[in-house]
This record gives structure tokens, C-alpha cells and sequence, in this order.
């Protein structure tokens, strides 16, 4: 038995010291990597400069052309995280203040993701590998309940979000494979749906008061940043509507541009537009918000 | 409780710990810990199927002893005919009644007579095919006296809920294990490292080959309307591998855990994918299944005595039940004739049992041609594993046919963000590991094995699945 015992030991030892070595080496890569994610790119920059930069969702990776306000004069770029919800956008802005970002104007995604106070798993997981370099990222993790396992545990966080931040994309990353994350200065064009548009459902969305927003607010009034927060374009065919109504109820500052594009030939899915939608769209939301330079 | 989860990675030290340091005195402390455990592991699912599995237990522990105290052939015939009706009552309620009730309304619709069926809401048992399989080999070997029943509750009680077997097997046998539950065990080094390098083992082929192929699977069976010939053809590959992990996997982990306690299960998998026909693939897959079928249907039912024709319609009898043991569904079945059809004609050509002997491959003609019937076997069940894995009859027919009429062979993006052909190079690195140790029961031991133990620990925290959890295939059987 104490053969069996001493050999359990080595192999535990073992297993621990495979996860120490596996943590380090992920760690080492992810940290030199900045072509894969819009993350990774925030988080190997530091001092820049911004006139514009949209914040959001796929309705805002999607939806808003930088090029349009470069060619006018404003340096911009696009934010915006297919799958995150406010809470991830609220770390994105942290992030850049911490890596020394100075932003003059802030478009913020407010609409169906103030639905919900919830988070994304997938996105979470990109800012995983940073956990032990910032602060930053720490600090806003602190209350998750399994906050402790995913930064004591070697190799945990790669194990729990193996999905986004497993070996596969490790591989890639490694190999500086390029996705088109960064591209067209961060905006993502859809193509054109060619069959009809599947109304979206908003029948049992209602917007709360949402705290992540409420952060990002106070980030901005504290760091001289001006907010300008909107939703963006769904189909007509959506079910309720009546649901951008009721945002103003419980944020009476949100712009309202879910009406700016509303022919279906400029839509890819029923909550998304198209590249020709979203080039529509961003001028409209220029020409309202922002003068030629 | 699943082996696989961090639940179970605390109960087994917990159970070990108890089994040598505070049990080891007698085989009675022992079984007693043993059971406890088991009846607590699968409480950890639903304790209030406990019940049912106690009263399985209890019926076949009377049923036995009524059987060897009847005086005559009628009485005998009586408590065999009881016990067999009520285990089988139970498997059919909860696992067969809404398959039957649903197709017999089916059948009426078909002719115009529409009915209401009364459908139950009932859950599975998990595990209850499994250990129902366990008591009917048990009661029939008494029957036909070929062992005594046992008279000891405790050991008999851990015999049937032994719980490294208890939800996915292997079906084991009164002869093998109860003999080894009547004597203290006492530890043994070599054979609990050899369960420790069978439990990683299993682990690897669960969740890095397992898990991974599911993920792929998954979305081509899910949406095979969308892929094209390439992808159709690598998800049929990618299920093969999956399942196999994953039940493989599984009884590896079982048969590892059970070691550690030094008690010595059926091997359930003897590397079928090597196999050079469909025979020699159904005695290297599932054997514990297979054997029984064998034997409590095969045999009795005349087996391969008496005429072709007699053959043929016991062999569709093995086949069709063994489906159907599966699954309530016409896709086990379907699955099962399809295996039947490819077993008929080494029947018929009496070339079944060809392929019993080990075989070496070298720079040979006899080599190439092994190459290429296992190759040809692979193949064939990848072909069949097809309506394993669809849910229904036409979606199978309609996966088939796609895979051969699209004829498009471009590597396809999926909406899981993965490529259709990723999969491969991990799955030739494993066939390369599983045909070099395949004379083993693991690759880890012998030569270099501190090594080997570490790169499949590494394998397993780098390239498992742990973020999107899967249930072992074979718990909904």
C-alpha cells in the first residue's frame, strides 16, 4: 500500500506540475498574441487615441463602418464583441483606461442587451488568459463565485473556457493566424440573407435597469468621456416593438435609431443588417451625432 | 454522479480510503463499504429509483432460492417464468411502453382508426437495462444448475449494484464475479497501478476523442440538410470514434476502478475497430453484451444448429434484440437488421469464425489484405453506426442518400466555428496508439510509462472537453 500511496502521490505531483507548465506556456502565447481577437489587440496596445470607438454587440460589430467617420476626420474604430452583453463591454472600456486610452466620444450599444444583467461565457473566456497580468480584470471578476479556482488553480481557466481558450485556439494563436476580427477597423460586414427574414421575438424581453451600463456611465463622466448611447436597427416584422418604447422609460437619455434602416434588402438577419444596412446605417447615425472635421 | 466529473474524482479516494484502511479487516466490511457506496453513487442521480434497484435485487436473491428449494420441474419453471416476467415488466414499462403504445397508434392512424394513446411521462432508470441484464443471467443460470444460488444478501446485493458496473456495465456474470466478492480482497500494487493507467486511459478516450468527435458529430447529424459529401461522410467517422470513446471509455474507467479495489471485471472492448469482418467485430465490441446474448438467446434458441434457414432467423433474432436492447426507437433496430445483413453471409459461407487468431502485419500480400478488410469492416459499421446515431428512420435514409448524390468534397465551415476536417490527424494519432498497444489492455504501461502517464494527463487537461459537459452515450441505455 504505501508503494501505491507514494506512486499516487508522484502521479498527482505530476498532474500538477503538467497543469503549472501547460498554464505558463498558454499564458506565454496568449500574452503574444494581438491579430486574433479584438481583446487580445486592446490588450497588447496601449496610448491611443480615439475620437470615435463603438461599444457593443454584434449590433454594433455588425453594424458600424469606422471607415465612414475616418474618411470624415474622426479616428474611430469598432469595439464591438459578437455574443457580449454590458458587462463585457463595461471591462472593454476598463481595459482601455488601464492601458492608457484617451477617448473623446464613446457610441454604446444599449437595446436588447439591457434585457438582462447577465454575462457572456464566450466572451468572459477571451479575457481569461490576462487574469493574472490586470488588475483590471481581476478586480471585475472578484465576485464571480468561482473567481478563487480560476486564478489559484493552474491551468483552470484553459480547462473551464476550453472551448474559446483550448488548445485549438492556442494553436492558432501561436502561428499568428489572422482572423478578421481587426479588419475594416473592427467592423464585420454580414452578406445578404437571401431567404426571408425570421421575425425576431421580443415578447418577453422588458429593459431593466442595467449595471453594467450604470458603470460604463461612470467610467465616462470620470474619465472626461462623452456617452453616447443608442440601439440599433431590427427588423419591422419584430414581435414587440414596443419594447425600444419602454427603454426610454428606464433611460430617457438612449438614442433612439432602430428605425434609421428599416427595409428588409438591408437586413441579413432580422437583427442584423447587411454590409450595404450597416453603411446606411452608420451615416445616419454620423450625420446626426457628428459634423465633417 | 458521472466518472468523469470532479463529484466523482472525490468519492473514489474517499471509498478507497475507507475499503483498505477501515474495511480491510474482513470481506464483510469490505462488501459492506462497497455497497454503500454504490447505493449512494446511484442515489447521486435519482434516489428514488434505489428503490427499484433494491427491489430488482431482492426478487432475483428469493427467486433463486425458491428456484433450488422447488421440488418439482413445475415449481422450478414457475419462479424462473415470475422473475423473468417482472424484471422484464419493469424494463418494458420504463424503457418500451411509450415506444409501443406510440407506434400501435401509428399503425392505427395508418388504417384510419385515430386514437388518443395514453403516453407515460416516465424517466429512465439509468442503468436499468444493465442491471436487469445482470439478474436475468444470474436466475438463469440457476434455473439450469449450473450454480447454486447465493444465500448471502450482502454479497449478492453488491453483485447486481456494484457501482463501477452499475449504469453502463459491463453485464457481468454470476461465475466471474461473485466468486471474487466471497473472499477478502486483499491489495495488490500491480494490478491497482494497472487500474490507475486504465482509469487515464479511459479518461483520454472520453474526453479528448470522445467529447471532441461529439462536438463535430453533433453538428453534422444535427445538420446534415446543410453538408455536403465530405462532411456527411467524416461525420459518420467522427460518431464512430465518438461512440467508441465514449463507451470504450467508459468501461476502461469501470474496469480501472474496479481494480483498485481488487476486483477483476469482464473486458467489455477488445479493439473492434481492427477487426477484419463483422464477426470478429461483434466479438471485440461490447463483449459482455454480446456473450450474453449469446448465451441466454443465441444458444437457447438452437444457435448455429439445424438448418441454414435456421441460422439465419436466430441470427436476425440476436441482431434485432440487440437493437432494441439499445433503445426504444426503429434506428437500434434498423441498426441491428443492418448488422444481421452483414453477418449473414459468413454465415451462410461458414466463414464466421475465419478470423480468431491474433494477426502480425508485415511488408506482405496476407498484410495488405488485413489492411484492407479492416478497412472494409471500419467502413461497413461506420455505415451502420449512421442510424445508431440519427434520429429517426428518414433521417438516416436522407443522410445516406445526401452523402452520396451531393458529391461535393470542399472542407465546410460550421457554425461552431470549426473546420469539417479538423478532427483528423487527432483521430490517425490515436488509431496509431491503439494499433500499437492493441495487444494490451492500455497503452500506458511498460517501457518509458512515467512518460507516457504524463502526456496523457497532458492530453487530458489540453485537449479534453470540459466546457461543454457530455453524458456517457450509454447511460440512456
Amino acid at each position: 500500500m504505501k508503494k501505491f500511496l507514494l506512486f499516487t502521490v508522484k502521479a498527482s505531483l505530476l498532474l500538477i506540475l503538467t497543469m503549472i507548465v501547460l498554464d505558463f506556456l498558454y499564458t506565454v502565447v496568449y500574452n503574444n498574441s494581438n491579430s486574433r481577437t479584438k481583446i487580445d489587440y486592446l490588450y497588447n496596445s496601449k496610448d491611443q487615441n480615439y475620437d470615435v470607438i463603438f461599444l457593443g454587440s454584434s449590433r454594433v460589430n455588425n453594424h458600424f463602418v469606422p471607415k465612414i467617420f475616418n474618411d470624415n476626420g474622426y479616428k474611430t474604430f469598432n469595439f464591438g464583441l459578437t455574443r457580449s452583453r454590458l458587462e463585457e463591454s463595461a471591462l472593454m472600456l476598463k481595459l482601455m483606461v488601464e492601458r492608457n486610452y484617451k477617448i473623446k466620444n464613446i457610441i454604446l450599444q444599449v437595446d436588447l442587451n439591457i434585457n438582462t444583467n447577465d454575462h457572456s461565457e464566450a466572451i468572459r473566456s477571451l479575457f481569461m488568459p490576462y487574469l493574472h497580468q490586470s488588475k483590471t480584470i481581476r478586480n471585475h471578476y472578484k465576485s464571480i463565485p468561482e473567481y478563487t479556482k480560476l486564478l489559484y488553480i493552474p491551468f483552470y481557466r484553459y480547462l473551464n473556457y476550453d472551448a474559446r481558450i483550448g488548445f485549438r485556439e492556442l494553436y492558432f494563436a501561436a502561428i499568428h493566424k489572422e482572423t478578421n476580427a481587426l479588419k475594416n477597423d473592427g467592423f464585420n460586414p454580414l452578406k445578404t440573407n437571401k431567404g426571408k427574414l425570421i421575425p425576431a421575438d421580443l415578447s418577453k424581453y422588458y429593459p431593466k435597469r442595467n449595471v453594467a451600463y450604470e458603470e460604463i456611465k461612470a467610467i465616462c463622466k470620470k474619465n472626461n468621456i462623452n456617452l453616447i448611447a443608442v440601439t440599433t436597427p431590427i427588423c419591422m416584422a419584430t414581435i414587440n416593438r414596443n419594447y425600444f418604447n419602454h427603454i426610454s422609460l428606464v433611460y430617457p437619455e438612449i438614442r433612439h435609431f432602430e428605425n434609421a434602416v428599416t427595409d428588409d434588402t438591408y437586413f441579413s438577419t432580422c437583427g442584423h443588417l447587411n454590409k450595404t444596412g450597416a453603411i446606411e446605417f452608420t451615416k445616419v447615425i454620423f450625420n446626426e451625432l457628428f459634423k465633417s472635421k | 454522479m458521472f466518472f468523469n466529473s470532479f463529484h466523482f474524482a472525490i468519492f473514489l479516494p474517499i471509498v478507497f480510503i475507507l475499503y483498505w484502511f477501515i474495511g480491510n479487516k474482513s470481506k464483510i466490511n469490505q462488501n459492506f463499504i462497497l455497497i454503500l457506496a454504490s447505493y449512494y453513487f446511484y442515489s447521486c442521480w435519482d434516489y428514488r429509483f434505489l428503490f427499484l434497484l433494491i427491489f430488482s435485487t431482492l426478487l432475483d436473491y428469493v427467486s433463486a432460492i425458491k428456484i433450488e428449494n422447488s421440488v418439482t420441474q413445475k415449481q422450478r419453471k414457475f419462479w424462473l417464468w415470475l422473475c423473468i416476467s417482472i424484471n422484464i415488466g419493469f424494463l418494458g414499462i420504463f424503457k418500451y411502453y411509450n415506444f409501443f403504445i406510440a407506434s400501435f397508434t401509428d399503425l392505427l392512424n395508418s388504417v384510419g382508426l385515430h386514437s388518443n394513446p395514453l403516453l407515460l411521462n416516465v424517466i429512465l432508470p439509468v442503468g436499468i437495462s444493465f442491471y436487469t441484464f445482470h439478474g436475468l443471467s444470474y436466475i438463469i443460470d440457476i434455473y439450469y444448475k449450473r450454480i447454486k444460488p447465493e444465500k448471502n444478501f450482502v454479497d449478492y446485493s453488491l453483485f447486481v449494484s456494484y457501482f463501477p458496473l452499475l449504469v453502463a456495465g459491463p453485464i457481468e456474470r454470476a461465475t466471474h464475479l461473485l466468486p471474487q466478492l466471497k473472499v477478502r480482497r486483499k491489495f495488490n500494487f500491480e494490478k491497482a497501478k494497472e487500474g490507475i493507467y486504465q482509469i487515464i486511459w479511459g479518461l483520454v478516450k472520453k474526453v479528448v476523442i470522445a467529447d471532441t468527435c461529439a462536438n463535430y458529430s453533433n453538428e453534422i447529424f444535427n445538420n446534415y440538410n446543410s453538408m455536403n459529401s465530405l462532411s456527411l461522410l467524416l461525420g459518420a467517422v467522427y460518431f464512430a470514434f465518438q461512440i467508441y470513446g465514449d463507451f470504450s471509455g467508459y468501461s476502461d474507467i469501470a474496469l480501472g476502478t474496479s481494480k483498485l479495489f481488487g476486483i477483476d471485471l469482464l473486458k467489455n472492448f477488445n479493439y473492434p475497430y481492427f477487426s477484419r469482418d463483422i464477426a470478429e467485430f461483434w466479438r471485440r465490441w461490447h463483449i459482455s453484451l454480446t456473450t450474453w446474448f449469446r448465451d441466454y438467446l443465441y444458444i437457447p434458441l438452437g444457435g448455429s444448429k439445424g438448418s441454414k434457414w435456421f441460422q439465419i432467423r436466430n441470427v436476425f433474432i440476436i441482431f434485432l434484440v440487440s437493437g432494441f436492447w439499445h433503445g426504444a426507437n426503429w434506428t437500434f433496430i434498423a441498426w441491428g437488421f443492418i448488422n444481421a445483413l452483414y453477418f449473414i453471409p459468413l454465415l451462410l459461407l461458414n466463414r464466421n469464425r475465419n478470423n480468431i487468431d491474433a494477426f502480425k502485419i508485415g511488408f506482405n500480400f496476407s498484410s495488405l489484405k488485413i489492411i484492407f478488410n479492416i478497412g472494409i469492416t471500419f467502413a461497413i459499421t461506420c455505415f451502420a453506426w449512421i442510424f445508431f446515431r440519427a434520429k429517426t428512420i428518414h433521417d438516416a435514409l436522407s443522410y445516406i442518400k445526401r452523402m452520396f448524390t451531393d458529391l461535393h468534397f470542399s472542407p465546410q465551415y460550421f457554425s461552431i466555428e470549426r473546420y469539417s476536417y479538423e478532427l483528423v490527424l487527432m483521430l490517425f494519432l490515436f488509431i496509431v496508439v491503439e494499433w500499437n498497444s492493441r495487444t494490451k489492455i492500455e497503452p500506458i504501461s511498460g517501457k518509458y510509462s512515467w512518460l507516457k502517464f504524463g502526456l496523457c494527463l497532458a492530453a487530458i487537461v489540453a485537449l479534453g472537453v470540459f466546457s461543454d459537459y457530455k453524458e456517457f452515450i450509454y447511460f440512456q441505455f
